[in-house]
């Protein structure tokens, strides 16, 4: 045993001389790596401890589980957690496909100004705050000058104020945030259409091919190896939603569907700056976020034999 | 009835010409080569009978029907690409069946054409590979079958074999040859390669600037170049071009051939060509490498003229010797002797004067033909 | 020391005799005779730092001879992380203080019981007599701010002045309607009803918006006409206290009666309907637009519309108006002004001059520090008449608010200091002056403060585990019953049940505990 390891270090030894040039390229990556990303979970810590900032981490006493059981007993917290999923899920199921969607007919926009056109005005969105974004969609919603409502009341519907709904709160959310990036995640998938070789196209033309065939049977399938890491990497945000736009839209009166793990953390934070407590629910999510991933990468490695690693 | 018919047909990119006014007529099962250098327009030819490319001027018909305007899945023609356009999310029977997929043909009838072409083309084993999986040469014959199954009236092939390498070439060359036979289908085919031109090809279309040099059979045009351009062109190694003038030598034509750095040589020409040529005309007096020889020995004919050799390249039975005439550089293939340092010792070469061509100099056209 | 005590007395004796003469003695300031520099941590308001070139400190700095040097660095825009940040490393000057996001009395208290700062009790008995006699005249302050070890560790910002809120209406649109100012609930109604159906703006559209909010606390603040309180204190949703019982008046039976009250009159149109969301900027748009008919707000601020709208808007007189009575005939303004506030100052561990630091806390409390604090340096902001500081009419006039103006010179800031409320009146307008006298004259209007409690640490750690989801829970389930989602008869009973499940009376008994041990039984 001692004596492999000790082969593996002679090995690193001489691939160290022999290559140094190529392990001085990576060394910055490694030492952001361990600073930046690996010496901070020491303060994980303070996910076991009763932490008090004067007191620092060491000098905090250990209480084991007791804030992730605090967490679990808390309906809110289970409520924020399932919430969470909801959005994230209903987000992955309707916000997704949008932009791939919106990169298939970017491709099949023959016009070059055209297309140009349209594509920067998908991506503008993106580069508006979540405040500004926020404001818009609260005018919009307004029930008594937004004109969502304006439409609603010329139709001869009934008013609604949208925000203080729970039921609207997650299509207001999401479909929100398709606008705003829907168009700025298209990049990826253009770019990945752009490497399909134009001959697949010419070659399924002359075969007699309509262009919603070539859709369906060149371009899909050629940039699902994208389309699967982009899943990849979606799932493993799945108990991850950005607290900013949803603190800008939320209403008490709304929390039943709104109110996330982020917005719970910010919460409780906030009252009594338990940064234990916050900490046990960031990494509880971030081991259901990793077993999430492994998960997904796992099944995808077997169906499509593609994955993240 | 002509398979397929270019008349005029102009090709623009903007205010560029890149293909001037083309005419060819392609009989039914007939098996037409384009070939030129690169940029000479043959794809874009080639291209525009497929549908990929707009005719900016002319007409082309195929099978009777003019398709200028009509998409490229209505002409009725298949196209093998060079590099072979195979889908690679789909298997080997998948990318033969894509053509018939998309017309939605019956479930049986897409099998057995899939079968029949796997057969045809020893496909069988790896029907259920994906492309990624296969060698060249497989790859190569998986884009054939996919346009064998369509069953077109019209094959197109673009530079099917520059991805291969020399050897494969040669045996997918064959094998093009030997499915032509077979299916009778009237085929065209761009290639840059003379060898596969010539090897392949019912006639070869010549291609030069977007324009038609010459087209005929293989040995007509290897023969009777029209012009300087296809006689150097076709030939392995090419037609060799000496730059000379015309002089009378006793009454008789004869070149003076440009000396560099050193002095003119003469040579005589052809009596027959003595109509068609004017005195101080500028010519390129055109030997193939072949029709040299050496030493009376070995019974050669011809004028020998001085010559210094470079460089001996031995191929085995043959040796390619790259020297100059007057200074200019030539290559000469010869039979190879025993003793191939002999070769570099050489100070004469003899030139058969009836195989000579003469040409332009400034036209390139053939100034007389040997009929 | 004794010579010290008595010398401030008599000083302060002098003051109200002949004030102004008393201050030419600066030797009676000196706290030592070598200048000390003391090192402060303090970040305020998210964006600014205590600042020795103010010249509010300059001038302490002259009279005490103690210089504070700041040591909180303007890089971050929160002050909260600045103290925490502070904190976690452990690295102390000698004083830390600030104002920040959510208060620092707990912090104060927290890291004061772990020895991150000294007790300034018997520093205090000691050394500071202006300290000790406000804090006797004061024993609530005293009893607020106190730890549960009995201790006091930071000597808090003051606020002076008993009215903060009050009711305002279109008076203009209650003459044109021929109506009175509303006396009781039914009259409120009436009139609200009247502004909604009856178009008191004359532009023939029904867009007039009865009540309208500017903060969530006032959203709701109509349930006081059913005398339910909305808060216990200025903070929202906080505790209150009822004959000696902590308790949250969100689930008292008078709470059900108002929120179900306005739940109604929400839906009549009697309550703006984006009440909820409407944001900071409501007033501007109600009363720019000329839509709006009454609020809860504060005095000074509102009382400015009238006046700088009278052009754009004619006839405007929007106007402090008393609290109608409540169906019990009461009368009460369910909002005053803090009796302290949770910010202020204390003394690090690693401080080798306590001593001197909490006479320099002393002299802040001092008349003439009191004043510096508050007027800034006289000559320059305020002179003094008849024995009494007024600004200058250069600040009077100056277009930047007085408040802006004193915090650019460091007097106003949240330090450790007693306000002065006269110093606000002098650039408080007419209108809010006047309503303020009207709220003054009537006899009790204003209700008892909840001043909040110091847990110990079990009790906290309670708090912490239940009360954020508990009142997450109150706030959604009161917006759900305003805007009608819910029937509050019908869903009374499983609020109060689901209360119990997420821990309320855990929290109200420590709560309870922690009341009973700062503020004594009764």
């Amino acid at each position: 045993m001692t004596s492999r390891f000790v082969g593996y270090f002679k090995r690193l030894g001489e691939d160290l001389r022999r290559d140094w040039q190529l392990y001085l390229l990576v060394l910055p990556m490694i030492l952001w790596f361990l600073l930046f990303l690996y010496k901070p979970m020491e303060g994980l810590q303070i996910a076991f401890k009763d932490f008090s900032p004067f007191r620092g981490i060491s000098g905090s006493p250990w209480v084991g589980l007791e804030n992730f059981q605090t967490l679990l007993e808390d309906q809110i917290f289970i409520r924020a957690f399932l919430n969470t999923i909801a959005i994230s899920g209903l987000g992955l199921i309707f916000a997704f496909p949008v932009p791939i969607i919106l990169a298939v007919m970017f491709n099949e926009l023959q016009n070059e100004f055209g297309r140009r056109v349209s594509q920067t005005i998908v991506y503008l969105p993106h580069f508006i705050s979540v405040v500004i974004v926020a404001g818009i969609v609260i005018n919009l919603l307004s029930p008594t000058t937004g004109v969502v409502n304006l439409i609603l009341s010329s139709l001869g519907l009934d008013r609604i104020y949208f925000l203080t709904q729970p039921e609207w709160f997650r299509t207001i959310f999401i479909g929100s945030n398709i606008w705003k990036e829907a168009g700025f995640e298209s990049i990826v998938y253009l770019a990945a259409i752009a490497g399909i070789s134009p001959t697949l196209y010419e070659s399924a033309r002359v075969d007699g091919a309509s262009r919603w065939q070539m859709m369906w049977r060149i371009t899909l399938p050629c940039i699902l190896p994208t389309i699967i890491i982009m899943l990849i990497i979606r799932i493993g945000n799945l108990v991850e939603v950005g607290f900013e736009y949803i603190i800008l839209l939320y209403q008490p009166a709304t929390y039943r569907t709104a109110d996330v793990v982020s917005t719970y953390v910010y919460r409780t934070g906030l009252q009594g700056t338990q940064y234990d407590l916050a900490t046990a629910a960031g990494l509880f999510n971030a081991v259901i976020a990793f077993a999430l991933v492994f998960t997904a990468n796992r099944i995808s490695r077997k169906v499509s034999s593609t994955s993240l690693w | 009835m002509s398979a397929v018919e270019l008349n005029d047909v102009v090709k623009r990119y903007g205010a560029l010409e890149v293909v001037h006014s083309v005419n060819l007529n392609v009989a039914t099962g007939e098996f037409i080569v384009l070939v030129g250098p690169s940029g000479c327009g043959k794809s874009t030819t080639l291209r525009m009978i497929a549908g990929l490319e707009e005719i900016s001027d002319g007409t082309i018909s195929i099978g009777g029907r003019v398709v200028n305007r009509m998409a490229p899945k209505d002409r009725d023609v298949a196209m093998v690409f060079q590099n072979y356009a195979l889908y690679p999310h789909l298997n080997v029977a998948e990318n033969i069946a894509f053509g018939l997929r998309v017309r939605r043909e019956k479930n049986e009838v897409v099998e057995a054409a899939v079968n029949e072409a796997a057969t045809i083309l020893d496909l069988t084993p790896y029907l259920k590979r994906k492309p990624a999986d296969l060698s060249g040469g497989q790859r190569q014959r998986v884009a054939m079958g996919r346009a064998i199954v369509r069953k077109p009236k019209v094959f197109l092939f673009d530079e099917p074999l520059s991805n291969l390498d020399a050897k494969l070439r040669t045996q997918m060359r064959a094998e093009i040859k030997r499915l032509h036979k077979r299916m009778g289908v009237t085929s065209i085919y761009v290639t840059h390669d003379q060898v596969e031109a010539m090897t392949l090809a019912d006639r070869i279309v010549v291609m030069n600037a977007g324009r038609v040099e010459q087209v005929g059979s293989p040995m007509e045009l290897f023969l009777n170049p029209a012009n300087a351009f296809v006689a150097s062109f076709l030939g392995s190694p090419p037609m060799n071009l000496l730059r000379a003038t015309v002089t009378s030598l006793n009454g008789e034509p004869a070149a003076r051939i440009d000396g560099v750095h050193t002095d003119a040589i003469e040579l005589k020409l052809p009596v027959s060509f003595v109509a068609s040529l004017e005195a101080d005309q500028r010519i390129l007096v055109g030997v193939r490498p072949e029709h040299f020889s050496i030493g009376p020995e070995a019974g050669a004919q011809g004028q020998p003229i001085a010559a210094t050799v470079d460089l001996v390249e031995p191929l085995g039975s043959e040796a390619l010797l790259h020297s100059r005439i007057a200074g200019q550089p030539i290559v000469a293939k010869l039979e190879t002797p025993a003793d191939v340092r002999k070769l570099s010792e050489i100070g004469e070469l003899k030139i058969p004067t009836d195989r000579l061509h003469v040409f332009d100099a400034a036209s390139g056209k053939a100034v007389s033909g040997h009929a | 020391m004794r010579y010290f005590r008595k010398m401030l007395a008599l000083l302060t004796t002098c003051a109200v005799l002949q004030t102004g003469a008393a201050y030419a003695q600066d030797a009676s300031t000196k706290i030592v005779d070598k200048p000390l520099q003391l090192t402060i941590h303090f970040h305020f308001r998210d964006k600014y730092v205590y600042t020795e070139n103010w010249p509010v400190e300059k001038k302490a700095a002259e009279w005490t001879g103690i210089h504070v040097k700041n040591v909180a660095s303007l890089a971050t825009s929160s002050s909260r992380d600045a103290f925490n940040l502070l904190m976690a490393s452990g690295n102390l000057p000698d004083i830390v203080g600030g104002d920040v996001t959510g208060g620092l009395k707990d912090d104060f208290i927290r890291y004061g019981m772990e020895g991150a700062f000294v007790p300034l009790d018997g520093l205090i008995e000691k050394n500071a007599p202006n300290l000790k006699k406000f804090f006797d005249e004061h024993p609530v302050v005293r009893q607020a701010i106190s730890a549960p070890d009995g201790h006091i560790y930071f000597i808090p910002y003051v606020p002076e002045g008993e009215f903060s809120r009050a009711w305002f209406i279109r008076k203009d649109w209650l003459d044109k309607l021929g109506l009175k100012v509303p006396e009781n609930v039914a009259e409120l109604y009436a009139v609200l009803k009247a502004f909604r159906e009856k178009d008191p703006n004359g532009n023939g559209k029904k867009d007039e918006v009865p009540y309208f909010a500017r903060e969530p606390i006032e959203a709701v603040r109509l349930i006081n006409m059913w005398d339910a309180r909305v808060s216990g204190s200025e903070r929202y949703g906080d505790f209150m206290v009822e004959s000696g019982k902590v308790v949250h008046p969100w689930t008292t039976p008078n709470y059900k009666t108002g929120i179900s009250k306005i739940a109604q009159w929400f839906k009549e149109g009697l309550i703006d309907t984006e009440v909820f969301t409407r944001g900071a900027r409501v007033r501007e748009y109600m009363l720019g637009n000329n839509i709006g008919g009454m609020t809860h707000d504060w005095f000074a601020s509102t009382s400015n519309y009238t006046e700088a709208l009278k052009d754009t808007v004619s006839g405007i007189n929007f106007a402090p108006m008393l609290p109608p009575k409540t169906v019990s005939g009461k009368r009460f303004e369910d909002s005053r002004r803090a009796t302290f506030q949770p910010a202020g100052w204390a003394i690090s561990y690693s401080n080798k001059h306590p001593v001197e630091t909490i006479k320099y806390f002393d002299f802040w409390f001092s008349e003439k520090g009191r004043i510096l604090s508050n007027w800034g340096v006289e000559g320059e902001t305020y002179d003094m008449i008849n024995g009494k500081p007024v600004y200058k009419p250069s600040v009077l006039n100056n277009p930047k608010p007085v408040n802006a103006q004193m915090w650019e010179i460091g007097a106003g800031v949240p330090r450790g200091y007693f306000a002065s409320y006269p110093s606000e009146e002098q650039w408080t307008n007419k209108m809010a002056l006047d309503g303020i006298a009207m709220y003054q004259k009537e006899p009790s209007l204003l209700m008892p403060e909840f001043t909040g409690v110091s847990m110990n640490t079990e009790e906290r750690a309670t708090y912490d585990k239940y009360w954020p989801s508990l009142f997450t829970y109150m706030m959604e389930m009161q917006q759900t019953w305003v805007l009608g989602a819910q029937n509050v008869d019908a869903s009374w009973d499983a609020y109060q049940a689901r209360l119990e499940q997420l821990g309320y009376s855990k929290v109200m008994k420590v709560m309870q505990a922690a009341y009973d041990r700062q503020y004594g039984k009764n």
